[in-house]
């Protein structure tokens, strides 16, 4: 007997999450792995992955993407419903924990809250210019100390006084850390000091002047991290929620949005096997200089996007010039 | 002989009212296109690097203009009376220019409206330079008031009837040459429109009446421009949805009042977008998405 299901890809500037759920939203398959900065082998590879973990029963109907590649994503699978991060993130986590108020999100390049009242997302906000608590500076650093980021967290717990290190700014705290570290901190204080920047750090820009109200969800890869979470307990005085699919709830979400579809058709897993191209060029037309990203499947245009006008329209049944 | 018109900054607010008064001149007025790379990128160039984006496309636009006209019209705003003051960059507009442009040659008057008849005296002053009689230069003023007064009017009834829209109405407390500029505000309208929002513009809202409104936010503040930005709030309060409060960075006067704003505006949901020269389409994407999925769901869960 075929079950129906749908697909959701998240995939952000750091890793690519994909899922696969069924009717009620119970996840039968999951990936999670780097972007390394080409979103489109990232998803080939997720979506292979999650063919091999699914039965042949299994039929996906509707193909959900968010995530900061989620335009290109969504070309590229024919998803049916392509939608930002936040929403994505809000409706997975309501599935799980549907009296949650507040949610935590640390990603690799951004960081969000999120504000719900019964069930509706009533506010948001995202950090603007800054990255300095997100999961690229926690990376960083651990490069840095010589520490895999996996290990970050359990180290962190370890230390019974963590150093005091700046958190106003990335380029401070780390040579805050250098210094600590030079005048003789051991390397677990300093491990759970900078997980506590990134917590003070995150309240300061992107919680400014929201009401934190409990239950609070913490989710995005960071709250991996064991000594983060613990830092914002300490911080907020109240437990977090970390589900153990936490870095899945934007792709769980995007699935979810995408239920109402129900393709005809189900979705082709051997997409994973075309060639998939990009090519950007900046368009002459005029003073404005949109760079124009033409997207090609098997050499022949999907979509592009970019211009702001119709001189940079790139004609449709164009083949790709190598 | 022709005037240029830079189109930025005080342009957004009196474009009929200087049309009108060189044409009655006898005057040829041309005027800078829409802003685009090009025009940026050559503002950005010419300006000092602390210069707030609305400037330096604005010199953006003079360069545009330098060889296409005899003269430029640069003002000069100081105040239009007791308690109200524009921003440091309209006081200081014709010598920013006078300094990057020595070569061109400037027309422009100035608004002190704590001095009786301060921007009449300033327009016959302006005929007398392009050697226009002063009965000439009167009439042509008057004309001009009344084309500028005419389309405010007009204005301000299209909006109105767009306050009864269905869709989500979306007030954009922005500077008019921001939010009306074709590189600054332009794309986010155009996301806007594209998710099924309205846009109902502070700036045509009614000047004096926004200004009165203002003081139910604060009574304190005295730049005018931002007080008829945050007036139409209590304003429009009724027949909105949600409040975008759209900046450039980095705008002093923004930057103070939107946090008033942010902090006072607790019944409806107000997002903060500030835009930069080096903006990312991304970014400005995703948080569009989500005020206007925001305006949806609470459409769908709190009205039947």
């Amino acid at each position: 007997m075929p079950q129906s299901a749908s697909l959701g890809v998240d995939i952000g500037s750091v890793s690519t999450k994909g899922v696969v759920v069924d009717q009620q939203g119970r996840i039968l398959a999951s990936e999670y792995l780097w972007t390394e900065g080409d979103p489109i082998s990232a998803t080939k590879k997720v979506i292979s992955s999650l063919h091999r973990q699914l039965s042949h029963e299994v039929q996906v109907r509707s193909v959900g993407t968010t995530g900061s590649a989620r335009r290109l994503i969504g070309t590229m699978l024919e998803a049916d419903v392509v939608k930002n991060e936040i929403t994505a993130h809000a409706r997975g986590t309501l599935l799980r924990h549907p009296d949650i108020r507040t949610i935590i999100e640390i990603g690799g390049q951004d960081s969000k809250i999120i504000l719900i009242s019964e069930g509706v997302v009533t506010d948001y906000a995202m950090n603007t210019l800054c990255a300095a608590g997100t999961g690229a500076f926690l990376s960083s650093q651990a490069k840095r100390l010589g520490i895999p980021v996996e290990e970050l967290g359990d180290m962190a717990l370890t230390s019974k006084n963590p150093s005091k290190i700046a958190a106003r700014c990335t380029v401070f705290a780390e040579s805050d850390m250098i210094h600590k570290a030079q005048i003789g901190h051991a390397k677990e204080d300093l491990v759970a000091g900078l997980c506590h920047a990134v917590v003070s750090n995150y309240l300061n820009n992107v919680g400014k002047g929201k009401h934190i109200e409990g239950p609070v969800a913490f989710q995005g890869g960071v709250s991996k991290n064991k000594g983060v979470s613990q830092a914002f307990q300490s911080e907020l005085g109240q437990e977090l929620f970390v589900d153990e699919d936490s870095h899945l709830m934007g792709a769980l979400g995007a699935a979810l949005l995408s239920r109402s579809a129900q393709r005809a058709k189900s979705f082709d897993w051997e997409i994973a096997d075309l060639a998939f191209q990009t090519r950007a060029h900046t368009c002459g037309g005029c003073g404005n200089h949109c760079e124009i990203v033409s997207f090609y499947r098997d050499g022949s245009l999907l979509d592009y996007w970019g211009n702001r006008c119709e001189m940079g329209q790139v004609s449709k049944g164009s083949q790709i010039i190598s | 002989m022709t005037i240029g018109l830079p189109r930025a900054l005080l342009y957004y607010r009196y474009e009929r009212l200087w049309k009108t008064f060189f044409r009655e001149l006898g005057c040829d007025v041309v005027t800078s296109p829409e802003t685009n790379q090009a025009i940026l990128a050559q503002g950005v160039a010419l300006s000092v690097g602390e210069c707030c984006l609305p400037v330096k496309v604005y010199l953006g636009h003079v360069a545009y203009l330098a060889n296409h006209c005899d003269h430029i019209l640069v003002p000069r705003f100081e105040t239009l009376g007791k308690g109200e003051e524009f921003c440091v960059r309209f006081w200081g507009l014709p010598d920013i220019v006078r300094s990057t442009f020595p070569a061109v040659s400037l027309l422009g008057y100035n608004l002190q409206g704590h001095k009786p008849n301060s921007q009449a005296l300033g327009f016959l002053h302006m005929g007398a330079q392009l050697g226009k009689s002063i009965p000439k230069t009167l009439q042509a003023y008057r004309r001009a008031l009344l084309a500028q007064q005419q389309q405010d009017q007009q204005a301000e009834a299209r909006q109105q009837a767009l306050l009864s829209s269905s869709d989500p109405r979306i007030l954009m407390v922005s500077q008019p040459y921001i939010i009306r500029d074709g590189l600054m505000g332009a794309p986010l309208v155009h996301m806007l429109r594209q998710q099924g929002g309205v846009p109902i513009y502070a700036d045509s809202c009614g000047r004096s009446a926004c200004r009165d409104g203002a003081k139910s936010l604060s009574t304190d503040l005295y730049w005018t421009l931002n007080k008829e930005m945050i007036g139409a709030i209590p304003l429009t309060r009724p027949h909105i949805d949600g409040i975008m409060l759209v900046s450039a960075f980095p705008c002093g006067t923004d930057s103070l009042v939107n946090e008033l704003v942010l902090r006072r505006v607790r019944d409806l949901p107000v997002v903060q977008i500030v835009l930069d020269e080096q903006q990312g389409e991304a970014g400005l994407q995703t948080r569009v998405e989500c005020f206007m999925d925001i305006l949806h769901e609470r459409k769908r869960a709190y009205e039947p």
